[in-house]
C-alpha cells in the first residue's frame, strides 16, 4: 500500500493485489527457517475445513432414512461427485479413490467460495497450493501407473496406430504434454479465482469513485454496480466449475495411470 | 505479487497438506460411511417393501 499527499489530502492507492497478501497472526519461530506461524492463509484453511466438519454435524439428521433439507445436499452433493468418479475413473475399480476425490472437491469448493465473502482471503487464488495439489496429483498418478503397470507404462507416451518414422517426436510431444499436465492444473484453479477476484476489486474501485463524485453520478454508479453483482454472480458459477472441473481432470489423469490407452 | 513471495510458500504448502490430510482421514473414517450405510438401508428396506408385497 502506498500513500500519496496532495495538499494534505491524503489519498491511499490500493493495489488489486493487496488482497493476496499473506499475513502473520501469530509468529511462531520455533522451527528455524521453516517458518510454521499461524498465517491469514492457514487460518482460512483451517475456517474451511471446520466449516465442513460443522456442515456434515448439522446435516447428520440422527441417522433417519427420510432426509431433511441439510441432509439432502450432501447427498446431492455424495451423488454428483461419485457419478464423476465412476464415470471417469471406473465404476467398479474407481470407488476406492472416491474420498480422496471428495475431500479434494469440498476443499477446493469451500475455500473458492470463503474467497467470495468479502473482506476474507481467497486461499485457491494462490500458485503454491494449487501447484503443490496438482504436482502431487500427477506424481501421485505415475506412481500408479509404474506400480499397475511396471515399465509398461511408458506406452502412455505412445499413441495408437501412429507411424515408425514419426514415433520419437510423437513420444516427445506426449512426454511434454504428460509433464505440463503439472502446471496446467494447478494453473487454472489459481489464474481464474485470481483474476475473478481482480476483476470484482477494480470494478469496485471504480463504482467507489463515481458513486462518491456528486449526487448525479451517484445513480450513473447503479450501472456499474449492477455489473459488479452479476459477475459477483458469475464468481460464485466459476467457485463451482473450477472445484469441478480439478476433480474431473483428477479422476481422468488417475484412469491413464490405471488403463493406459 | 503476493503470491510469488517465497518466505511463505513452506508455510502455505504446510497448512495445505495437513488439513488435506485430516479431511481425507475424518471423511473416509466417519463421514462418508454413514452415507454408505444410508443409502443401503434404503435400498435393503425398498427390497424387502418390494419382497412383502410379492
Amino acid at each position: 500500500m502506498s500513500t500519496l499527499s496532495f495538499n494534505n489530502i491524503s489519498t491511499e492507492v490500493l493495489s488489486p493485489l493487496n488482497q493476496f497478501e499473506i499475513r502473520d497472526l501469530l509468529s511462531i519461530d520455533a522451527l528455524g527457517n521453516l517458518h510454521i506461524s499461524i498465517t491469514n492463509i492457514g487460518f482460512y484453511l483451517t475456517i474451511g475445513a471446520f466449516f465442513f466438519l460443522v456442515i456434515n454435524l448439522l446435516s447428520i439428521n440422527y441417522n433417519r432414512l427420510v432426509s431433511n433439507s441439510w441432509s439432502i445436499s450432501q447427498e446431492s452433493l455424495y451423488a454428483t461427485i461419485h457419478s464423476i468418479v465412476t464415470s471417469q475413473i471406473n465404476p467398479r475399480n474407481g470407488q476406492i479413490y472416491f474420498p480422496f476425490i471428495y475431500t479434494l472437491f469440498i476443499f477446493i469448493l469451500i475455500n473458492n467460495l470463503i474467497g467470495m465473502v468479502p473482506y476474507s482471503f481467497a486461499s485457491t487464488s494462490h500458485f503454491v497450493v494449487t501447484f503443490a495439489l496438482s504436482f502431487t496429483i500427477v506424481l501421485g498418478a505415475t506412481i500408479l501407473g509404474f506400480q499397475k503397470h511396471g515399465l509398461e507404462f511408458f506406452s502412455l507416451l505412445v499413441p495408437a496406430g501412429c507411424p515408425l518414422a514419426l514415433l520419437p517426436l510423437l513420444v516427445l510431444i506426449e512426454f511434454i504434454s504428460y509433464l505440463a499436465r503439472n502446471i496446467s492444473l494447478g494453473l487454472r484453479l489459481a489464474a481464474n479465482i485470481l483474476s475473478g477476484h481482480m476483476l470484482l476489486h477494480i470494478l469496485a474501485g471504480f463504482t467507489y469513485n463515481i458513486m462518491t463524485s456528486g449526487i448525479i453520478f451517484f445513480f450513473l454508479g447503479l450501472i456499474p454496480l449492477a455489473f459488479i453483482i452479476a459477475f459477483s454472480g458469475l464468481e460464485l458459477g466459476i467457485a463451482f466449475i473450477q472445484a469441478q472441473v480439478f476433480v474431473v481432470l483428477t479422476s481422468g489423469y488417475i484412469k491413464d495411470a490405471l488403463d493406459l490407452h | 505479487m503476493p503470491q510469488l513471495v517465497p518466505f511463505y510458500f513452506v508455510n502455505e504448502i504446510t497448512f495445505t497438506f495437513v488439513i488435506i490430510t485430516l479431511m481425507v482421514y475424518i471423511l473416509s473414517k466417519y463421514i462418508l460411511p454413514r452415507f454408505v450405510r444410508l443409502f443401503l438401508s434404503r435400498t435393503f428396506i425398498s427390497k424387502l417393501s418390494d419382497i412383502s408385497k410379492k
